[in-house]
């Protein structure tokens, strides 16, 4: 027996958390627009053979298509897998359906992506106060409102309930009682655990670590040394202990763009002329929300998908796009000869002035020169 | 090639030019000093090629000529030696360096002297003379408010603006700025130029007490000259932001208070404050001043009241406490005056009774509050 020190105290398991997750979003939309894709292999984006697969049905994830897999990898290993390209105005549109329905039920809602999010049911505005009812109820809505179906996960923790939403998928549910939370997670392969990477993971079962069991062997101490900060969430979440609030306005880290090129990129000017168009296209975002960042980040990926990031860091937000740009250009520059060719290019800011706001915290004001002709 | 020198006297002056030579230097000459004798004048450079700094000494040498020193190794040997004359002699073929002191024999290996670059010779025809200790004012007064973004070239930099017999100095890093002016200058030019943060330092802690110094440029470069020492560096070659366009014009809330109990409640307060922002809290009405600061991430808070002056509408603003309490510390009246128009706007902070000749205004944003 354990001893039951491995229980948190005071560990809070009031809180009724949903994940909802729609089950291989992308295909599924377009099997349900394109009868005759039905029941058969697809694969959305990348067509040709440089793209990558952005989703995969379920059909295809039989003959081991994953989703940011290269198309031809993807071709090879299901010969009659099918290609369609991506539809964002329609998985969008899908998007707002479904976060309409979760509205229903309450406003503490985060989305993680157009086909994922946590909701917070603890006080629902609508129905029985059974968080397992009302995942049942969203569950139904989205099938009648889009005909698509979504998985989804109950607990009293946001890690629990993302872990529980992939236990029955597709079309399914799991509910984690608080009860129930250690010797799942004890059960649980390490693989499985959210937010330890297939990098982690593979370290952990060479140290002879396989499951949650396993893990919560370790000290919080050991964790650190060997993964840092991120050695105490470890720490915690397999120890059933996640607090992080669900939360409807989640902040912003950072804002990026890239790219993946029908062709690889082999000169400098070209590159220059792609990174200068995604620059733009972020720098106008930052505009429009008035967010800007202090550090610059270019990615840089590889035929061989070796993927090389740049960054810099400045004391002040960059606010301007003739210095954006140099700082992008300068990067590439700097970087590129250890890179050689590129199949895609990205850039993003992050450390951004917005991330600092909370509550009580002031934004420092700026004086405002006049803006010089460059 | 050979001469003597008192300990002492040599490394003060090598002190001064020491500062010049980058932690880092690009090229291995820059590492040292260069020494160049004429009639028994030893000149001593130091450079970055950015800024250089040149001063002399008179030593007892045996002829002319010139030799690379290293400077760290001879910086140390300086240091550790107590006061005495020693003797350097230099091979004039392999410029292997031997230095004699009193205890014995110290050998190094020195450079060509021609392989030292060139620095850059003033031009004699635009000179400005002022007061080392107004310069000095100057310097203290405005290198606390540059900015070290390298983004914005102009603002890492002190803005000289020479108008004839007066010059105005400006700093900036767009959260605080500060104008300084003083009159005690003799130049027939109207001229400006941006003298980077690093030659001010420099300049800062060579410059004597009560000499002159003669100030000269060109489109590239200042020169410094005092008693016998000069200091040339490259200017910040960008456009400097229209300062004057940024300072507000109406604002009818003006608040005076003692500078030092201010300052002394901010710094209190302060230390309750938010870490990013140091954001404190003023809330002004009619003879009372409310300073205040919170941290909701650790439940720390602070309030004092202090007496003031105060004429117009009660209002609430938040500042960088850090901020005020480096500018207040720049202020010498005992009371200062803030004029301010509204809780976005910047506030004017100004020395109730101004010091002859001199006039110094400094600006500061506000710090939003976001509730």
């Amino acid at each position: 027996m354990k001893s039951p020190s491995i229980l948190i105290p005071r560990l809070d398991t009031s809180r009724k958390i949903i994940h909802i997750d729609m089950d291989a979003f992308y295909a599924s939309v377009e099997q349900r627009d394109d009868p005759s894709l039905r029941g058969k292999p697809i694969a959305v984006g990348g067509g040709g053979l440089r793209g990558v697969v952005a989703a995969a049905s379920y059909e295809a994830r039989r003959y081991g298509v994953r989703s940011a897999m290269p198309s031809v990898t993807a071709q090879r290993l299901c010969p009659s897998l099918i290609f369609v390209r991506h539809r964002f105005d329609v998985y969008k549109e899908v998007s707002s359906q479904i976060r309409e329905i979760f509205h229903e039920y309450t406003d503490l809602v985060e989305p993680l992506s157009l086909d994922e999010a946590y909701l917070d049911v603890t006080e629902p505005k609508l129905g029985p106060h059974s968080a397992t009812l009302i995942a049942q109820a969203i569950r139904t809505k989205i099938l009648e409102r889009t005909q698509l179906t979504a998985s989804a996960g109950i607990s009293y923790c946001k890690f629990l309930a993302k872990v529980a939403s992939d236990i029955n998928k597709p079309d399914g549910m799991k509910v984690i009682l608080p009860d129930e939370a250690l010797a799942f997670l004890s059960a649980l392969p390490i693989e499985k655990f959210h937010g330890i990477g297939k990098v982690t993971a593979s370290k952990l079962q060479r140290m002879g670590i396989r499951t949650g069991e396993h893990l919560r062997e370790l000290t919080e101490i050991q964790l650190v040394k060997r993964f840092g900060k991120a050695g105490r969430h470890y720490y915690r979440i397999v120890r059933g202990q996640d607090e992080r609030p669900v939360n409807p306005n989640r902040i912003r880290k950072s804002i990026g763009a890239e790219r993946t090129y029908s062709e690889n990129l082999r000169e400098l000017p070209i590159m220059k002329e792609k990174l200068a168009y995604l620059t733009e296209k972020v720098f106008d975002y930052m505009k429009k929300t008035q967010n800007f960042g202090r550090t610059v980040t270019i990615k840089m990926k590889t035929p061989e998908f070796q993927v090389f990031t740049r960054s810099r860091s400045f004391n002040s937000e960059v606010r301007q796009l003739g210095e954006l740009r140099k700082v992008v250009f300068a990067l590439l520059e700097e970087n590129i000869s250890e890179v050689g060719e590129v199949r895609l290019l990205g850039m993003s800011i992050s450390n951004l002035e917005r991330e600092q706001e909370g509550d009580g915290v002031g934004i420092q004001l700026l004086l405002e020169f006049p803006e010089e002709e460059e | 090639m050979k001469f003597s020198v008192s300990s002492n006297d040599l490394l003060k002056r090598l002190q001064v030019a020491g500062g010049a030579i980058s932690s880092n230097p690009v090229l291995p000459i820059l590492e040292d000093f260069l020494f160049r004798i004429e009639n028994n004048q030893l000149s001593i450079t130091a450079t970055d090629l950015e800024t250089s700094i040149i001063t002399s000494i008179e030593v007892m040498a045996d002829k002319d000529g010139m030799v690379a020193v290293p400077a760290k190794i001879l910086l140390e040997t300086l240091k550790a030696l107590p006061q005495q004359p020693i003797t350097f002699t230099v091979n004039d073929d392999n410029f292997g360096i031997e230095i004699t002191s009193a205890y014995g024999k110290y050998k190094l290996a020195g450079e060509n002297g021609e392989d030292f670059p060139n620095i850059p010779e003033a031009d004699t025809v635009d000179t400005v003379t002022v007061p080392s200790r107004s310069l000095l004012q100057g310097i203290n007064n405005t290198l606390f408010a540059t900015s070290s973004d390298e983004l914005r070239p102009a603002m890492t930099g002190v803005y000289f603006q020479v108008d004839f017999n007066k010059v105005i100095l400006v700093a900036t890093d767009a959260h605080k700025l500060v104008k300084y002016a003083f009159s005690d200058v003799v130049s027939e030019v109207s001229t400006t130029f941006i003298v980077p943060k690093k030659a001010l330092n420099l300049l800062k802690g060579a410059l004597p007490d009560g000499e002159e110094v003669t100030l000269s440029f060109n489109k590239a470069n200042a020169f410094f000259s005092f008693a016998n020492t000069s200091m040339v560096c490259r200017l910040i070659d960008a456009r400097y932001p229209d300062y004057n366009a940024v300072i507000p014009v109406d604002n009818p809330n003006v608040l005076s208070v003692s500078r030092t109990d201010f300052q002394n409640s901010l710094k209190r307060i302060a230390i309750y404050a938010n870490k990013t922002t140091n954001q404190v809290i003023l809330s002004i009405s009619d003879g009372s001043l409310t300073v205040s600061a919170q941290d909701l991430d650790f439940s720390n808070e602070a309030t004092e009241q202090l007496t003031c002056t105060y004429d117009g509408d009660p209002m609430t603003i938040g500042f960088n406490a850090r901020f005020l309490v480096e500018m207040l510390g720049i202020l010498e009246s005992d009371e200062v005056k803030i004029e301010m128009s509204s809780a976005t706007r910047a506030g004017i902070l100004l020395p109730t009774e101004e010091t002859e000749g001199e006039e110094i205004l400094m600006l500061v944003m506000p710090v939003m509050l976001s509730n």
